[in-house]
């Protein structure tokens, strides 16, 4: 069984077996992937250098909306070209903390860094918020109804094993913010 | 948002009334955008007040007041600066998982913290 993430005198240490880390290395995949798909093979080298993207797009998918927003709630064309700005820059940011998460996961001990810990907390959100669309949690009592899933016996269909799937990575985030805090508060 | 496991008892009795929202860390009266960011039922609250801790620098009652002022009404106005300074900032936020918006502070929205002048 997985132990929850503490804060200690090693700094934030953490256990995972070795079937839960090959779960949640998958869920990172997925979520990089998503980020990665609609990567353009013939874009301008020059706009691609600055980190413009001119051709970009508001996702389609409900889940790579969520993890990448509109940034104004009432204007479609001001958040497309804050998005030919800046989403390129805000996928890779994300690719890179959930690819530095997937490495730190073929380590043997789970003992995070304090960077670590900042990219393991992104990654896990990023992943939860997939998986959230994906269970169609829209509001809290969804939330709450998915959340009283604990019990993998429970486990019958995909949208059930997903469940149990978002409630762990959900404990594992907690605990993991929990000790951040305490790092945090260690610090100060 | 998603209650904390371990979040605490002290859930703020301060009243809804409308002057008691928002921060003023930075603003400036000329300055006319805000950052808002909004709620949603998967973030954890431990973690949404982690990052206004650690991103914005701000102090873990202010983090948690504004934390709370998103669970409960929906959406909370956590900075304010020029437009450059608050899509930055939006950026940062999106990074975090955060949903964030910008809007112009004189919007005209219905939202508590307009004006965003008050003591934080």
């Amino acid at each position: 069984m997985a132990k929850a993430f503490k804060y200690g005198l090693k700094g934030i240490t953490g256990y995972l077996e070795p079937a839960e880390r090959d779960l949640l290395r998958g869920l990172l995949d997925d979520v990089i992937s998503m980020l990665e798909s609609d990567a353009r093979e013939n874009e301008d080298p020059l706009a691609a250098l600055i980190g413009l993207d001119m051709d970009v797009k508001q996702p389609s998918d409900r889940a790579l909306l969520r993890l990448l927003p509109n940034v104004m709630k009432d204007d479609d064309g001001g958040s497309l070209e804050f998005r030919q700005l800046t989403e390129r820059s805000v996928r890779e940011n994300k690719i890179g903390a959930l690819k530095a998460t997937a490495m730190g996961l073929d380590k043997d001990d789970l003992v995070l860094t304090p960077e670590d810990a900042i990219h393991w907390s992104m990654a896990l959100n990023d992943v939860r918020l997939v998986l959230a669309e994906r269970l169609d949690i829209r509001d809290e009592a969804d939330a709450e109804h998915i959340h009283s899933m604990q019990d993998w016996s429970q486990a019958e269909d995909v949208e059930s094993y997903l469940a149990l799937v978002y409630n762990f990575t959900t404990w594992l985030q907690e605990s993991l913010v929990q000790s951040m805090m305490a790092a945090r508060q260690a610090k100060s | 948002m998603t209650p904390s496991v371990a979040f605490g008892t002290d859930i703020d009795e301060r009243t809804e009334a409308v002057e008691q929202t928002s921060t003023d860390v930075l603003t400036a009266p000329d300055i006319p955008w805000n950052l808002v960011i909004w709620n949603d039922p998967v973030n954890l609250m431990s973690y949404v007040s982690y990052v206004f801790q650690s991103y914005f620098g701000y102090s873990e009652s202010k983090a948690h007041k504004l934390m709370m002022e998103v669970h409960r009404k929906g959406r909370s106005i956590v900075a304010h600066g020029s437009k450059e300074q608050v899509e930055q900032h939006a950026v940062a936020m999106h990074g975090f998982g955060l949903w964030a918006t910008v809007e112009k502070a004189a919007s005209g929205n219905e939202a508590p913290g307009k004006g965003g002048r008050q003591r934080g």
